[in-house]
C-alpha cells in the first residue's frame, strides 16, 4: 500500500516537473516537418517591449515570431550584437493615407503597419490579401485600412478626383456601412467638418447622421472613428459615441472637461500633431531632412513632400501650441494616445515623418516611454492588433533596433541600426541620388506637329504600345490609361488629316473613361527624354501650347516632374468644335518649374463615357 | 387498524450526492468565516488594485481586464484550499468522517459534495469579480474569452480541491488555518497573481513555474490573451501533476487515520 501511494506521488512529481519544464523553455509542441527556421538572437540588448523598459535581455526570434525575451540565449544561432543599442517593437503609423510606394517607404524608416484613414479600398484589398500569405509584404509595412471614408456628397474626401460613394441620410447609414465593410475595411472612418475652423466652407454630414454612421458602424462590431476639424466637432462626434478622434482640433483651447469627457466616454485620440504643424507656415519635416540619420534615406519625391506646408492664415500659428496642450491635457487625464503622422499631406511622408510625431508627443509632455507606447502597443491594443506592438514570447517579430536610449532621448528612434519585418532583416537601401534632369533637347520647343508622319486610315487605328508617333525630340508618344491600376479605360490615337491651320496632319485621341478606377485617365503622352519618364530640364520654355479641337468635353494636360513623384500636375482645356489655341503657363501646373519635367500627358477628363479630342502643333514657348 | 404502510424512498446513490452537495452547501453557506472571505478578499483586492489604482496596461491588455483573470484564480484558489484543506481537517477532528464512514452515503459523496460547493463558489468569485470589472472598471471582453476563462477557473479549482485534501487529512484542525493561509498568501504573490507576473522581480520569476497557482493564472491570463507565452500543455501538465501530488497524500492521509 505504501509503495503504491510513494509511486502515485513521484508520477504527481513526474508530471509537474515536465510543467515546470515545459513553462521554462516555452517551446511549442513541434509542428510537421518545417523548412529550415528562421533563427537569431539580439543579445544584451536594452528593450521597450511596447509597454516598459527592460534595461538588458536576450531577444530570440524564429520563424518570424518573437521565441522569448530575457533568458539565456541559445548557442548555435545567428547572434546580433544588442549592447549599447535598443530594440522596438515595430512602429505602428495610427493615420496615414497609403497608395503607390507608401508602404514601401515606410518600412524603411522602423514603421511596420500603417493604419490608413482612406484609401483605394482595392489597394487595401491587395495589400491585405498579400500580407496575410505566411511569407508576404516582406519588404513594406503591413496595411490596416477605413477604405472609403464616410462623407456628405461634396464633403471632405471628395476633392480629391477618387470617385467616392458619399452619405447623405441617417436612414441610408447602415447600408452604406456594411458596404464598407463588404469592400474590406477594418473600421470606418467618418468626416465630420465643416471647414469653418480654418475659413473654410465644406459640406458635411450633420449630428444626426453622424450618430447613424457611429451607432451602425458599431453594431457591426467595428471601431467608428471621426475625422473633426473644430472642437465643437470634437464635442459632437463624443457625445455621438466615436471610438476614437483621429485628429485634434486647434481653434480652441481644451480644458479638463473635455479631457475628462473623452475618457469618461472611453475613447481615443490620434492628435496628427506632424499636420497641425504644418499648417503653422512651418514644414514639419523640416528638421528631418537636416537629420543626417534620415536624410540619406529620404527620396527627392520626399522631401518636396516634407517640405511642404499648407497655407497659413491669420491665427494659424497658435495652432501647435493648442494641440500640444490639449495631447497633454487627454493624456493626463487617461485618454489612450496614438502616434499618427496623416501622410503624405503636406509637411510630411510616410515612415519619417513618424519620427517628428514622437518627438512632438514628447514636446507635448509625454515621456519618452509614453511616446514610444502611442507608437506600438496603444495602437495595436485600440485596433485589436493582437500579434504586434509589443515584444513579447509569441508576437510577430516586426522589430527595430535603434542606437542610444530613445527612452532618454526620443530623438534616437532615428537612428535606425536595422529593420526586421516577419523576422526578416529589410535591406535598407540608402534614397538614390536624383537622376540629374538631361539638358532640353531641342531650341525651337516643337514637340510634334504630326505633319511628317504617314497619315493612317481610319480602319487601322494605332494601339500605341510602341513609338509609332513620333516626336521632334525625346521618345515619342504613347497611350496611358488608368489600366495601369486596375482601371478598364481604353484610348487609342491615330494621325489623321486635316491639321490645325491647314496643316497636314493632327493627332486624335479616342477611347471610353471607365468609372471605377481610383484616378481614372485615358489618354497620349509624350516623354522629353530619350528614356521615357527620365527627366529634362525644360525650364527656360515658360508655357506649354497646342491646338486642339474636340467632343466639347472638359479634358485635362497632365505634367509629371521628378519632384512630384507618380502624381502629376493637372491642368484642363476644353476643345470645341473648331481650332483653338491653348496656352498654358508652365506656373500653373502646381509645384513644378519646369526644371525636371518626365512626361505630359492629354487625357479625358474626369466624366465617364466615351471622348475624342485632336491635338496639333504642340510645343513649349 | 390498518396501519398505512409508508412506502419508504428507495436509496438511490444519485439521491445520496445530491442532499449532500446541498446540504454541504447550505453548511458552508452558514458559515460566514468561509463563504465571506471566499468572495469578499478577491473582490477587495480587485477593486483596490484593479479599479482604483490600476492604470496602464500588461501584458497586452489593461490592468482590469489582467487582474480579473488573476484575482479569479487567486479567489478559486482560496475557495478550494480552505473548503478542503481546512474543511477536511476540522471534520476529521469532529469525527465526522467516521460517522460518515458509518453511514450509508459513498465515500465519494462526500468528495463530490465538496467539489460541488467550492465550483459554485469558485463560480460565485469569478461572477462578482467580472460584475466589477465591467461596471467599474469599464472591461470588455469577447463573450467567447468570457466563456473561456469562465471553464478555466472553474475546472482549474480542482488541483487545489487535491491538494487542500493532501493538506487536511495532514494537519490537525487548529494548525490547518494558518497553515493554509501559510501557503496560500505567500504561493499566491509568488505567481504573479497579486502583482502582475511580467513586473516581477527575475529571481521570483524563476521560482513560480514551482508554484500551482503560477501555472493555474497562466492557464486563467491565456483565456483572455495576456499569457506569458509558454504552452498551455505545460500548464495543464503541471497542475495534473499537482492534483495527482495532492490525492496520493489524501489517499496516505487516510489510510493513516484509518489504522
Amino acid at each position: 500500500m505504501h509503495k503504491n501511494i510513494y509511486f502515485i506521488i513521484a508520477c504527481g512529481l513526474a508530471l509537474v516537473g515536465a510543467g515546470v519544464a515545459g513553462t521554462r523553455t516555452g517551446r511549442a509542441a513541434p509542428a510537421a516537418a518545417q523548412p529550415a527556421p528562421r533563427e537569431f538572437v539580439i543579445r544584451d540588448v536594452r528593450v521597450f517591449d511596447g509597454e516598459r523598459v527592460i534595461p538588458k535581455a536576450n531577444v530570440h526570434v524564429r520563424d518570424g515570431a518573437i521565441v522569448s525575451v530575457g533568458g539565456t540565449a541559445p548557442a548555435g544561432i545567428e547572434s546580433i550584437a544588442g549592447e549599447g543599442r535598443t530594440l522596438l517593437p515595430g512602429l505602428i503609423d495610427a493615420h496615414t493615407h497609403a497608395f503607390g510606394d507608401a508602404l514601401e517607404r515606410a518600412l524603411v524608416f522602423g514603421v511596420t503597419t500603417e493604419l490608413d484613414m482612406f484609401t483605394d479600398h482595392r489597394f487595401a484589398a491587395t495589400m491585405r490579401a498579400e500580407q496575410q500569405r505566411a511569407d508576404g509584404a516582406l519588404r513594406r509595412a503591413d496595411l490596416f485600412s477605413a477604405g472609403t471614408l464616410v462623407t456628405s456628397p461634396k464633403g471632405h474626401g471628395t476633392e480629391y478626383g477618387m470617385q467616392i460613394p458619399t452619405l447623405s441620410s441617417a436612414a441610408d447609414a447602415p447600408a452604406f456601412v456594411d458596404a464598407r465593410i463588404a469592400e474590406g475595411s477594418d473600421y470606418i472612418k467618418i468626416v465630420y467638418d465643416d471647414g469653418a475652423a480654418y475659413g473654410m466652407q465644406i459640406a458635411t454630414i450633420d449630428r444626426a447622421v453622424l450618430g447613424a454612421a457611429i451607432d451602425a458602424t458599431k453594431k457591426r462590431g467595428k471601431l467608428a472613428v471621426v475625422h473633426i476639424g473644430s472642437r465643437q466637432g470634437a464635442d459632437e462626434a463624443i457625445a455621438a459615441g466615436a471610438s476614437g478622434l483621429v485628429h485634434i482640433f486647434a481653434d480652441a483651447p481644451a480644458n479638463e472637461g473635455f479631457a475628462k469627457g473623452v475618457a469618461a466616454a472611453r475613447a481615443f485620440v490620434t492628435p496628427t500633431l506632424s499636420v497641425t504643424e504644418s499648417t503653422t507656415g512651418v514644414a514639419s519635416g523640416a528638421t528631418l531632412l537636416k537629420d543626417s540619420r534620415l536624410a540619406p534615406f529620404i527620396t527627392a519625391a520626399e522631401r518636396t513632400s516634407l517640405e511642404g506646408r499648407f497655407p497659413s492664415r491669420a491665427g494659424s500659428k497658435q495652432n501647435l501650441a493648442i494641440a500640444l496642450a490639449a495631447t497633454k491635457l487627454l493624456y493626463d487625464a487617461g485618454v489612450p494616445i496614438l502616434a499618427g503622422t496623416d501622410a503624405p499631406n503636406p509637411g510630411t511622408s510616410h515612415g519619417s515623418s513618424l519620427h517628428r510625431e514622437l518627438e512632438l508627443l514628447v514636446q507635448a509632455g509625454l515621456s519618452p516611454e509614453a511616446a514610444l507606447a502611442a507608437a506600438t502597443s496603444v495602437p495595436a491594443r485600440t485596433y485589436s492588433l493582437r500579434d504586434r506592438g509589443r515584444i513579447a514570447p509569441g508576437l510577430r517579430a516586426d522589430l527595430v533596433l535603434v542606437g542610444g536610449d530613445p527612452s532618454r532621448d526620443i530623438t534616437a528612434t532615428r537612428d535606425i541600426v536595422t529593420v526586421w519585418k516577419r523576422g526578416v532583416r529589410l535591406e535598407r537601401a540608402k534614397a538614390p541620388a536624383a537622376t540629374a534632369a538631361a539638358p532640353a533637347p531641342t531650341t525651337t520647343g516643337l514637340v510634334s506637329d504630326f505633319d511628317s508622319q504617314a497619315l493612317k486610315r481610319e480602319s487601322q487605328p494605332l494601339k500605341g504600345e510602341s513609338s509609332d508617333v513620333r516626336a521632334e525630340f525625346g521618345s515619342g508618344w504613347q497611350i496611358s490609361t488608368d489600366s495601369m491600376i486596375g482601371g478598364k479605360s481604353t484610348a487609342t490615337m491615330a494621325i489623321v488629316a486635316g491639321g490645325a491651320n491647314g496643316t497636314r496632319g493632327a493627332l486624335e485621341v479616342s477611347g471610353t473613361l471607365a468609372a471605377g478606377a481610383a484616378y481614372p485617365w485615358a489618354g497620349a503622352m509624350f516623354f522629353p527624354a530619350a528614356t521615357p519618364m527620365a527627366p529634362v530640364d525644360l525650364s527656360k520654355f515658360k508655357t506649354i501650347v497646342f491646338w486642339a479641337r474636340g467632343d466639347g468635353g472638359a479634358h485635362q494636360v497632365m505634367v509629371f516632374a521628378a519632384r512630384l513623384g507618380n502624381i502629376p500636375a493637372t491642368q484642363p482645356f476644353t476643345p470645341g468644335p473648331e481650332w483653338r489655341e491653348f496656352v498654358l503657363p508652365l506656373a500653373s501646373f502646381s509645384g513644378i518649374d519646369g526644371s525636371d519635367l518626365r512626361g505630359v500627358l492629354f487625357s479625358a477628363g474626369s466624366k465617364p463615357g466615351p471622348f475624342r479630342f485632336t491635338i496639333d502643333d504642340v510645343r513649349f514657348r | 387498524m390498518n396501519g398505512t404502510i409508508v412506502q419508504a424512498a428507495a436509496w438511490s446513490p444519485a439521491r445520496t450526492y445530491a442532499l449532500e452537495a446541498k446540504y454541504e452547501f447550505l453548511k458552508v453557506l452558514r458559515m460566514p468565516g468561509y463563504a465571506l472571505p471566499s468572495i469578499a478578499f478577491p473582490a477587495m483586492f480587485y477593486l483596490l488594485f484593479g479599479i482604483m489604482f490600476g492604470r496602464g496596461m500588461v501584458g497586452g491588455v489593461s490592468m482590469p481586464i489582467y487582474l480579473i483573470a488573476t484575482y479569479g484564480a487567486f479567489g478559486v484558489i482560496g475557495a478550494s484550499l480552505f473548503a478542503f484543506g481546512v474543511g477536511v481537517a476540522i471534520e476529521r477532528a469532529q469525527g465526522w468522517m467516521m460517522l460518515k464512514r458509518a453511514s450509508p452515503m459513498p465515500p465519494m459523496a462526500f468528495f463530490v459534495a465538496k467539489l460541488v460547493t467550492c465550483t459554485i463558489f469558485a463560480a460565485v468569485v469569478v461572477g462578482v469579480l467580472a460584475a466589477l470589472g465591467v461596471t467599474l472598471g469599464h472591461v470588455r471582453l469577447p463573450s467567447a474569452a468570457w466563456l473561456h476563462l469562465g471553464t478555466t477557473l472553474v475546472l482549474g479549482a480542482i488541483p487545489f480541491c487535491a491538494l487542500g485534501l493532501g493538506l487536511g487529512y495532514l494537519v490537525g484542525p487548529n494548525a490547518a488555518p494558518p497553515i493554509v493561509n501559510l501557503i496560500y498568501l505567500p504561493m499566491s504573490f509568488l505567481s504573479g497573481l497579486w502583482i502582475p507576473f511580467e513586473i516581477l522581480p527575475p529571481a521570483v520569476k524563476t521560482i513560480a513555474p514551482f508554484l500551482p497557482a503560477f501555472h493555474l493564472g497562466q492557464l486563467a491570463l491565456g483565456a483572455i490573451g495576456a499569457g506569458a507565452g509558454a504552452p498551455v500543455w505545460s500548464h495543464v501538465a503541471a497542475l495534473a501533476g499537482f492534483t495527482v501530488i495532492g490525492l496520493g497524500l489524501a489517499f496516505w492521509g487516510y489510510r493513516r487515520d484509518e489504522g
